[in-house]
């Protein structure tokens, strides 16, 4: 008798393991569409066998639970591609809409409008025009609304970069919470999965870490350390801790220089945040790199046209035949600017001239097209100042050429963001399928796994059902009774 | 490794990048224009700020040109006036110093002398669009008086001899006037109001002195072969502004042609790339409709 009942613990066995796993297949199902869930295996374990007088007797099987199917090398590389993915995907945005600003100008007369290049040109072709006829009013006026209109432009254009960088420097400090409450929510799943489970994995908790985590790495850079009983620690990528032990430390802004920092602590993680990645890497790498670099080279620009054209101009003689006083830069307001005096003028910087710039002018007679002390028909200064587009007075540069190089550098710039952008997506998107093919639930292989271990367990209770009639037999000793 | 399950969100994320695609060509089809954002081809994007420079500037010039053009030719047909004046004069003075002419004969050529004086002056006070083009720099101060205080009388210059230059695109000056000084003052006897005002007090008495009377006729023909040089000036600077507007005509040409491959869409091209991308929507969706169809899916099966 000993041997049917050994019999039936292991078939009773064997239909609870079958159940057990059919619940982790209709598990897997459920959750099929569920963002970050991990698909589950289940695991069958040999019971200890029975060893009675040297003979070994099975003693069935039986479910221990489930496994999540999970490589946490590859989620973690493809949480630092997720870095690099967004750092340059929100690098990339600004980007374009800075060089929306410097629209390459396709030659015809519509579209030239706000083309910084050619109100260049147009300005020193005024000057050229008045070589031919220095007196004429309406070539004197034309001088002066080409003036205004580059002006204008150049600082719209510098003005937007400003608007454009106070918009990405308030993007940036709102990440900041969202950061925050993943920081806080890491760090409490950390102390969930610390106390349930120390050294196993611990399912759909860390489903949930690893989803809060691939999170964090879209807003900034992160490493990631796995520390003693299953826990975590997650610091910038240059080492500032963000959760560690179970606790996590909150990232604070503050205003400096007109701009928003980032603090762990004391400690100012700017420049860390900037070059670590993440959407606020890119944001901080287009508020702190590209737009400055772009506003310089206006203001190079500006500063250098608007001081050399001044000084040209108040060299000369205009209509009335005054001529301007040549002073040194800064000291006093000359009397025949074009331009307003660059505000850096007094100390020889550039910074701030773009944005600036305007015309100081409004009476087109005191363009001085006349040379210094010579007749008001002379036109050798228009000459003069003509020339100043041929010359190298910006950088070591034309005028025209600088602005060429400057709009090359920065295509070639978002070019190259763009490509990068293009190569982080495409290694996301690789990793992920990677990721895809191991950890998530794929309902064919459910459907076949269900339906095996429903094969099973109709094995099971068949053999079940077999041992119930021995029993009967048995315990009617092969006679026809009630217990059947 | 079994399959990743979520291929479609991949499909369609194909299918986005294929009509992102197509939105950009249909723009570079509508607009005609291929580059739209200085990402899409930096190197073009320098040359075309380059070009159109140069293409403005060209155009400018040849709007100087036109400007200058005129104001030349007025200076050349007054100096071909005051040519024809002055070989008038000459002739008058001969006929006076022949010695057939009784007094009243000599004072009539005098007085048409002083006429043609009057009206070589006024030809050198000619001024285009209100400057005089004979007084250098000074172009608002009439250049010529003459005072007849003093016998001869004396032609007094108020100009400068300032010269104003037109600059090429490339560079070469052009001279656009010649100083009056230079045209009717020159010094010694090239002076051509030196001259007429001599020969008009050398006959205005009636009476003539021979002697001074040819001298001061030969200094005028010598006055006159020396505007004549002047004019040549202004007829080279007249061809070399031709030229240099043909030149520059010819070269914006070019820089137009070059400027327009570099930034105009081969509608050939676009139209083509544009009908592949259709063709791979179409077979994106097929497939995508395909994959997702529940029959394909095992649990279907199941029943």
């Amino acid at each position: 008798m000993g041997t049917i009942n050994t019999a039936f613990s292991v078939i009773a066995q064997a239909l609870d393991a079958d159940q057990a796993a059919l619940n982790v297949v209709a598990n897997n199902v459920a959750n099929a569409n569920t963002q970050g869930y991990t698909t589950e295996n289940p695991n069958f374990q040999e019971n200890q066998p029975l060893e009675i007088g040297g003979v070994s007797f099975g003693d069935g099987v039986t479910e221990t639970g489930a496994t999540s199917v999970r490589d946490r090398v590859l989620n973690e590389r493809l949480d630092q591609q997720q870095q690099v993915a967004s750092s340059t995907g929100s690098r990339l945005t600004a980007l374009n809409t800075v060089q929306a600003l410097f629209t390459p100008d396709s030659g015809s007369s519509s579209a030239t409008a706000g083309d910084i290049s050619s109100d260049l040109t147009g300005f020193f072709n005024s000057f050229s025009s008045l070589e031919a006829n220095p007196t004429d009013e309406s070539l004197r006026e034309e001088v002066l609304s080409s003036a205004s209109t580059l002006a204008a432009d150049v600082s719209n254009a510098a003005a937007s970069l400003n608007s454009q960088r106070s918009a990405l420097d308030q993007e940036a400090s709102g990440v900041t919470s969202q950061v925050n409450s993943l920081t806080s929510a890491i760090a409490q799943l950390d102390q969930q999965i610390q106390s349930t489970s120390p050294d196993a994995d611990a399912g759909t908790l860390e489903d949930q870490r690893q989803q809060d985590l691939s999170q964090l790495s879209q807003l900034i850079g992160v490493n990631q350390i796995t520390t003693e009983n299953n826990g975590l620690s997650v610091t910038t990528t240059s080492g500032q801790p963000l959760v560690s032990e179970g606790q996590s430390f909150q990232l604070t802004t503050g205003s400096v220089d007109g701009v928003t920092h980032f603090f762990v602590g004391g400690t100012d993680i700017t420049g860390q945040l900037t070059s670590g990645g993440g959407e606020l890497g890119g944001y901080l790498t287009a508020r702190d790199h590209d737009i400055p670099s772009a506003l310089s080279s206006l203001d190079q620009l500006t500063y250098n046209v608007s001081t050399q054209v001044n000084a040209l101009n108040n060299a000369g003689t205009d209509l009335d035949g005054n001529t301007g006083a040549v002073v040194p830069p800064g000291t006093v307001a000359s009397t025949l600017d074009i331009f307003s005096a660059p505000p850096g003028l007094a100390a020889g910087s550039a910074t701030g001239s773009a944005v600036a710039m305007s015309v100081v002018m409004t009476n087109p007679n005191q363009i001085a097209a006349a040379g210094a002390g010579l007749g008001t028909g002379d036109s050798s200064n228009a000459t003069a100042i003509a020339a100043l587009a041929n010359q190298s007075i910006v950088n070591g540069e034309t005028p025209t050429n600088y602005y060429a190089n400057f709009v090359s550098q920065l295509g070639a710039t978002v070019s190259n963001v763009q490509t990068e952008n293009t190569a982080a997506n495409a290694s996301v998107t690789q990793l992920q399928t990677q990721s895809n093919a191991l950890s998530s639930v794929n309902l064919n292989d459910e459907a076949s796994a269900m339906s095996t271990f429903e094969r099973s367990y109709q094995a099971a209770s068949q053999v079940f059902t077999i041992l119930n009639t021995v029993m009967a037999s048995a315990l009617n000793l092969g006679e026809q009774s009630t217990v059947s | 490794m079994q399959v990743d399950p979520s291929y479609v969100t991949n499909l369609v994320s194909s299918l986005d990048q294929a009509q992102a695609n197509q939105q950009q060509l249909t723009a570079e089809l509508s607009s005609g224009v291929a580059i739209t954002s200085l990402s899409q081809n930096p190197v073009a994007s320098g040359q075309n700020v380059l070009l159109l420079n140069q293409i403005q500037q060209d155009d400018s010039f040849t709007q100087s040109t036109n400007l200058v053009t005129g104001q030349l030719q007025v200076a050349d047909s007054t100096l071909g006036s005051v040519v024809s004046q002055l070989t008038q004069a000459i002739s008058l003075a001969t006929q006076a110093n022949n010695g057939t002419e009784n007094s009243s004969d000599v004072q009539s050529i005098s007085s048409q002398l002083s006429g043609i004086l009057d009206e070589v002056q006024s030809l050198a006070n000619t001024s285009y669009q209100g400057q005089y083009i004979f007084s250098g720099g000074q172009t608002s101060t009439t250049p010529f008086t003459t005072s007849s205080a003093i016998s001869p009388a004396a032609t007094t210059y108020s100009g400068d001899s300032d010269i104003n230059y037109l600059v090429t695109p490339n560079g070469q000056k052009i001279q656009l006037n010649v100083p009056g000084s230079q045209i009717f003052l020159g010094s010694g006897a090239n002076s051509v109001f030196g001259a007429l005002n001599a020969l008009v007090a050398d006959y205005s008495s009636g009476t003539v002195d021979t002697a001074q009377a040819v001298s001061d006729t030969s200094a005028l023909s010598t006055a006159l072969n020396y505007v004549s040089q002047q004019r040549v000036t202004i007829d080279n600077s007249i061809s070399q502004v031709t030229a240099a507007g043909d030149a520059v005509t010819n070269a914006q040409t070019q820089l137009t042609s070059a400027q327009t491959s570099l930034m105009q869409a081969d509608v050939g091209q676009v139209s083509t790339e544009l009908s592949l991308s259709e063709t791979q929507q179409t077979a994106l969706e097929d497939v995508i409709a395909q994959m997702e169809s529940s029959s394909n899916d095992l649990f279907s099966k199941l029943q």
